[in-house]
């Protein structure tokens, strides 16, 4: 069996592969629940009610793709110029430690400096992190991949570590800081949901971005270096500071969700802040096919799934784990579909 | 201190670092087979962990370990085909192909495992370890019998296993053409040698350890099921391998020396002594960091690791 490229290939191709692999996602889905004596439909109704069923529940799904949409958008920023990094878990974590930290110790400042201070130190926390890697790979040729992974357990255990020791509050059962300073918290913008600010900010970010890589001469030579280094080099753009510029760009993202959750959804710091925000957000950012518009649609789409996850388990006692499965299922059949919009498998000898 | 000097402690450290050393030395050998051969697999994690809970529910509901254990494997095959498929024939790129089987993997692994208690109405169910086998004589050694020759199946194979890798990649043909798989894909095929059968082969290879390394978790060193009990050990194996230098030689002292770290944070406290645990647990990946910032010159990556193969 070989892969053929198919130079005629259609344009509708590629919405073709999109359509497909959600189709093929839900009917994956609901034939894993059929197989596992679950009720398919209603499930699959209970979850899209508590999706987008209400006002109340899509505030809530808009809530949750808040953190997505933020690490999706570093995902896209990194992966334009083809940079691999998987760092989103651990810059998001940085940045809502940094942000904390910055919170606490400027307590007392006028809320709108509060919040513009707690909202920048969460970008530069996840900033340094993400530079620090690029610099790792232009100094030291260090892959990565590989150094991006490492410093999320390095970060995690640093984030427990500062809620045994020196953020712990005393007395306290579960490992979590002290509430945050009174005006670093984004309050909900629609009164009984947890719908906050930070959504307007993801929204800013993903039209600030789109700008950047169409309209600007960084975005140019962003995507130029995706294409090629040898290129790049010639053209006299210095390829270490891209590199470490586009990291350090990413990781602010990615601080930017951390700091948004604890502004707006936790309140303080807590192991539970990410719970794998940063790599749904890859997930995210490969199905928008790389595009920062399309990041923000994709997004809302898997916080409903998220959402619509707990509600199906509360409705109908069907397990919310299934939703990390349907992430999985979602992406594996849009890399699947969209190479085959393309390229064609042929039976050959 | 006593306990210290009488050496009590220390075999105890040494038998838990064989023993911590088990499923990441499983894993990482697995993985240093399929990154020879040029692929990158990033789903390690939740490759075991979904063979660790095939071994727990099929031991728990057959009795039979060894049924437990073939269930494990047979995941681990599964999960491979899966991403080999992917990786290999449709030659999508590997590590997000990686990603997203570990958000697939955990997602029904976690799913399976509710799907049952609410099923069986069992909250945490228990099996039975694999037994330890006492190697005769050997194990009778004082001291190094505890800490070599007292441990189960998984362990002596995990060993055993390191000396007969290196002897195939190094000392036969089939080896050779694998470590070209990964080196120079092209030349191999100018041999009219198939680079994507051989890459498949490493990688259902890997994942048939993934699915030991799995079984270990469960069936060697826990009688519960407890959500994500592969905790990292997954990503650690591939750190492991780089470390390694993807040398199987280099794997073995990189495995002992991680495991090693991981049972004197066990027995810290004992020790009296008052670090942070955190930061030994942090340790092996900061240590993996800076092995790779200082092993760039001799490094011996494989040049087309990563990198799908497509005829010119």
């Amino acid at each position: 069996m070989r892969l053929v490229q198919v130079n005629d290939a259609a344009w509708w191709w590629d919405w073709v592969a999109i359509a497909a692999s959600l189709l093929l996602a839900l009917l994956l889905t609901a034939a894993l629940f059929h197989y596992s004596g679950q009720p398919v439909q209603e499930a699959l109704s209970a979850m899209l009610d508590g999706a987008f069923g209400s006002t109340e529940s899509l505030l809530e799904t808009l809530t949750r793709a808040t953190p997505l949409t933020f690490t999706a958008l570093a995902t896209v920023v990194a992966y334009r110029a083809r940079i691999w990094s998987i760092g989103q878990e651990g810059q998001l974590l940085m940045g809502a430690i940094s942000g904390y930290v910055a919170a606490a110790n400027c307590a007392g400042l006028p809320t709108p400096l509060l919040l513009t201070a707690t909202l920048l130190a969460g970008a530069l926390g996840g900033a340094a992190l993400g530079a620090l890697c690029g610099y790792l790979k232009s100094r030291f040729a260090v892959d990565e991949i590989i150094s991006t992974v490492m410093f999320n357990y390095i970060v995690y255990y640093f984030l427990t570590w500062l809620l045994t020791g020196p953020l712990r509050v005393k007395h306290a059962v579960y490992l979590q800081s002290d509430v945050l300073p009174v005006g670093a918290t984004l309050p909900p913008l629609v009164a009984d949901t947890r719908f906050h600010a930070g959504f307007l900010i993801a929204i800013a970010c993903s039209g600030v971005v789109q700008v950047l890589l169409k309209r600007t001469a960084f975005g140019f030579e962003m995507r130029a270096f995706g294409f090629s280094q040898t290129v790049t080099r010639f053209k006299g753009i210095r390829s270490e500071r891209l590199f470490w510029g586009v990291m350090a760009l990413s990781g602010a993202l990615a601080g930017l969700a951390g700091i948004t959750e604890v502004m707006g959804v936790h309140g303080r710091l807590n192991t539970d802040i990410s719970a794998g925000l940063g790599y749904t957000g890859i997930i995210v950012a490969m199905v928008a096919g790389l595009n920062p518009l399309a990041a923000l649609v994709v997004a809302v789409l898997f916080g409903g799934l998220v959402n619509g996850g707990f509600m199906m388990q509360v409705l109908t006692g069907v397990p919310k784990a299934i939703v990390f499965a349907t992430q999985g299922i979602v992406l594996l059949s849009f890399l699947a579909c969209s190479r085959l919009a393309r390229y064609r498998l042929r039976w050959t000898r | 201190m006593t306990d210290f000097f009488t050496g009590t402690i220390v075999i105890s450290m040494l038998t838990a670092t064989m023993r911590i050393a088990t499923p990441l030395l499983l894993a990482a050998l697995g993985e240093l087979v399929v990154e020879r051969a040029g692929v990158l697999n990033l789903g390690l994690e939740s490759m075991m962990l979904l063979a660790c809970f095939a071994a727990f529910i099929v031991t728990l509901v057959s009795g039979s370990q060894a049924a437990g254990l073939a269930a494990a494997v047979a995941t681990g095959l599964v999960i491979a085909a899966l991403f080999g498929f992917m990786t290999i024939t449709l030659r999508t790129e590997q590590f997000v192909t990686g990603l997203a089987i570990n958000l697939l993997a955990s997602g029904l692994t976690l799913y399976a495992f509710r799907a049952y208690q609410i099923v069986s109405g069992k909250e945490s169910p228990i099996i039975t370890l694999l037994p330890n086998l006492s190697l005769p004589l050997l194990a009778d050694l004082p001291g190094l019998g505890e800490i070599f020759f007292q441990h189960n199946l998984l362990t002596y194979l995990a060993f055993g296993l390191t000396p007969l890798l290196w002897a195939f990649l190094y000392r036969t043909r089939y080896g050779l053409e694998l470590r070209f798989a990964g080196e120079n894909p092209a030349t191999l095929d100018t041999r009219g040698l198939s680079v994507a059968w051989r890459r498949y082969l490493a990688v259902l290879f890997g994942g048939a350890m993934a699915g030991l390394a799995g079984a270990f978790i469960s069936l060697g060193s826990s009688v519960r099921f407890v959500p994500e009990m592969t905790a990292g050990r997954g990503w650690l194996a591939i750190v492991i391998v780089i470390a390694g230098n993807w040398l199987p030689q280099r794997v073995l002292l990189a495995a002992l020396v991680f495991a090693f770290m991981n049972a004197f944070q066990l027995q810290a406290q004992a020790l009296g002594l008052n670090l942070p645990y955190q930061l030994l647990l942090a340790l092996p990946y900061a240590v993996a960091v800076l092995a790779m910032m200082l092993g760039r010159a001799n490094s011996r990556a494989p040049t087309a690791l990563g990198i799908p193969y497509q005829r010119p």
